[in-house]
């Protein structure tokens, strides 16, 4: 694994926003993995939600890309986060980037809908 | 204690007092239901008390462990009316930093309930008093900027004490069918909000987390292709509704969704973030069963449980006094009953995820661990088969499996 966040073979996370439904297990495995503990509060992906317009996708902060921004109308990376959600929800800029859990992607393994893959 | 705050937080609404007790530990897996303790908790505290709580399990790994409860005054027949708290409402009230909420008392002015790192106080706003629930939500989420604060909503139904007022949670109706906007209108309470944003401790992480993805792939492999809410019920397989079907969304941990997502006011294909209130998210079986009974299509049953929720009126009774005033049900005689809480005098639901069980023991164990009912009885509830997982989790036992 190198310090990127990919792995030693150019590994790194593939996310199709529309296969998305919006279970939240990516970010709390994600926490999980950083802290041993279930919470959304550490994860290096955060679901963001307008539920008012059934509007949702990931956030995912990548050492190599910046932020990789999964939205319904496209991915998108590098731009300026959203999603942390309130003053009290610790911003993304704050959190730790993707590891990719050193080699055994929890977030992949879990993910119900094949929302998240790991690609070359 | 693992899974658990060990906080209850007690708010007198009377006078604007909060106190906090320790949950306590009862290592015994049949004490540990929510609704046990609820119970408890009222009969502690006085029986007109609204309790909110969640179950040992919510916000864990174990499959759709979304839930947590609402548990109002007794009804009719004796027994305490109560509602499930879905979608990350039931999570997002565990991360708080409690377990459960004692409201007591009533507020002499109207205002909300705001819970959130372990913090419970009361808003005044007389002003909130002239919206309606959907207002109501937007102004707390602004108010305290953040989009992420799950708001048990109240409406004008809920307000004026109506028997067939409806909670809605965030905007969408569904999970109260016993009237509970009635207890809070009783209270002067406009809404209760609630942002978790602390963390829990496994007793086993890596044996919990492996052992609940395992059984959520056997869980996947069972269930075959999802439709949304139309995969349990077969009244909403329907082209019409169909065709306004924006996206299904899941419930926390939820593998298999059922909320649809229709949209009214924009093509249902467009993902953009365009229009501010384009649709409504269904849940609502019986509700939907009843519009489309009525000779509603998709369009008209979308936008009369959007009033509904909006008013905080349960739609299966504005639907049913609706059918009364006509022979032929129309969008106008649903806004005549909704203008008109006097027409209304009691409550005629029949349930909604209560109904995902046939035996009402079963539905109350389900809920009290804090796992959605409606999906464990799509997959089979065993309450012998969930008891490893979370007695691991725990630390009841080593080993889950």
């Amino acid at each position: 694994m190198s310090r990127d966040g990919r792995a030693g073979d150019g590994l790194r996370l593939k996310i199709e926003p529309l296969r998305c439904i919006c279970c939240g297990l990516c970010e709390t495995v994600c926490s999980l993995h950083r802290d041993s503990v279930i919470t959304p509060m550490a994860s290096s992906i955060i679901l963001h939600v307008d539920d008012k317009a059934n509007y949702f996708g990931l956030v995912l902060k990548t050492k190599s890309e910046g932020l990789l921004m999964a939205r319904p109308e496209g991915v998108s990376s590098g731009q300026q986060a959203s999603g942390s959600g309130g003053p009290g929800a610790k911003p993304i800029l704050l959190r730790e980037a993707c590891d990719l859990c050193g080699g055994e992607v929890r977030c992949v393994k879990i993910c119900p809908a094949r929302c998240i893959t790991v690609v070359d | 204690m693992y899974l658990r705050s060990n906080r209850v937080g007690i708010f007198d609404l009377s006078s604007n007092e909060s106190s906090e007790q320790e949950l306590g530990d009862e290592a015994n897996w049949d004490r540990l239901s929510a609704l046990y303790i609820a119970d408890k908790l009222a009969s502690e505290h006085g029986t007109d008390s609204l309790v909110l709580g969640t179950g040992v399990l919510t916000s864990s790994f174990v499959p759709a462990a979304c839930a947590g409860i609402v548990r109002g005054s007794p009804g009719k027949n004796g027994d305490p009316r109560v509602m499930p708290l879905l979608g990350f409402a039931g999570v997002e009230l565990k991360l708080s930093g409690f377990d459960f909420i004692v409201l007591k008392g009533a507020s002499e002015s109207p205002g909300y309930v705001w819970i959130r790192d372990g913090i419970v106080e009361f808003v005044e706003s007389e002003e909130m008093k002239k919206k309606d629930s959907w207002a109501r939500t937007d102004k707390i989420r602004a108010d305290q900027g953040d989009n992420k604060i799950q708001v048990l909503s109240n409406g004008p139904w809920g307000d004026s004490v109506n028997p067939a007022s409806q909670l809605v949670t965030d905007y969408w109706g569904g999970e109260d069918k016993s009237g509970l906007g009635a207890d809070l209108g009783r209270k002067n309470l406009l809404a209760i909000a609630f942002r978790g944003m602390g963390e829990l401790e496994l007793s086993e992480p890596e044996g919990h987390l492996q052992d609940s993805m395992v059984l959520m792939a056997e869980h996947i492999q069972r269930l075959g292709k999802n439709e949304g809410l139309a995969s349990y019920s077969k009244a909403l397989e329907r082209e019409d509704f169909k065709k306004l079907l924006h996206r299904n969304i899941a419930c926390y941990g939820c593998p298999f969704p059922c909320r649809s997502f229709l949209k009214t006011s924009e093509p249902a294909n467009e993902m953009k973030l365009v229009a501010n209130e384009p649709g409504y998210l269904h849940y609502d079986i019986p509700a939907l069963e009843k519009a489309f009974a009525l000779g509603f299509d998709a369009m008209d049953a979308t936008m009369a449980l959007m009033k509904c929720a909006r008013a905080g009126a349960e739609p299966v009774t504005v639907l049913s006094y609706a059918a009364e005033l006509s022979a032929k049900v129309k969008m106008s005689s649903v806004a005549e009953v909704l203008s008109d809480l006097s027409k209304v005098s009691q409550g005629r639901a029949v349930g909604n995820f209560e109904l995902s069980f046939d035996d009402r023991a079963q539905y109350r164990s389900c809920l009290g661990l804090g796992l959605c009912p409606r999906y464990w009885s799509k997959v089979g509830y065993d309450e012998a088969a969930v008891t490893p997982y979370g007695e691991a989790a725990l630390g009841l036992s080593s080993h889950s499996k």
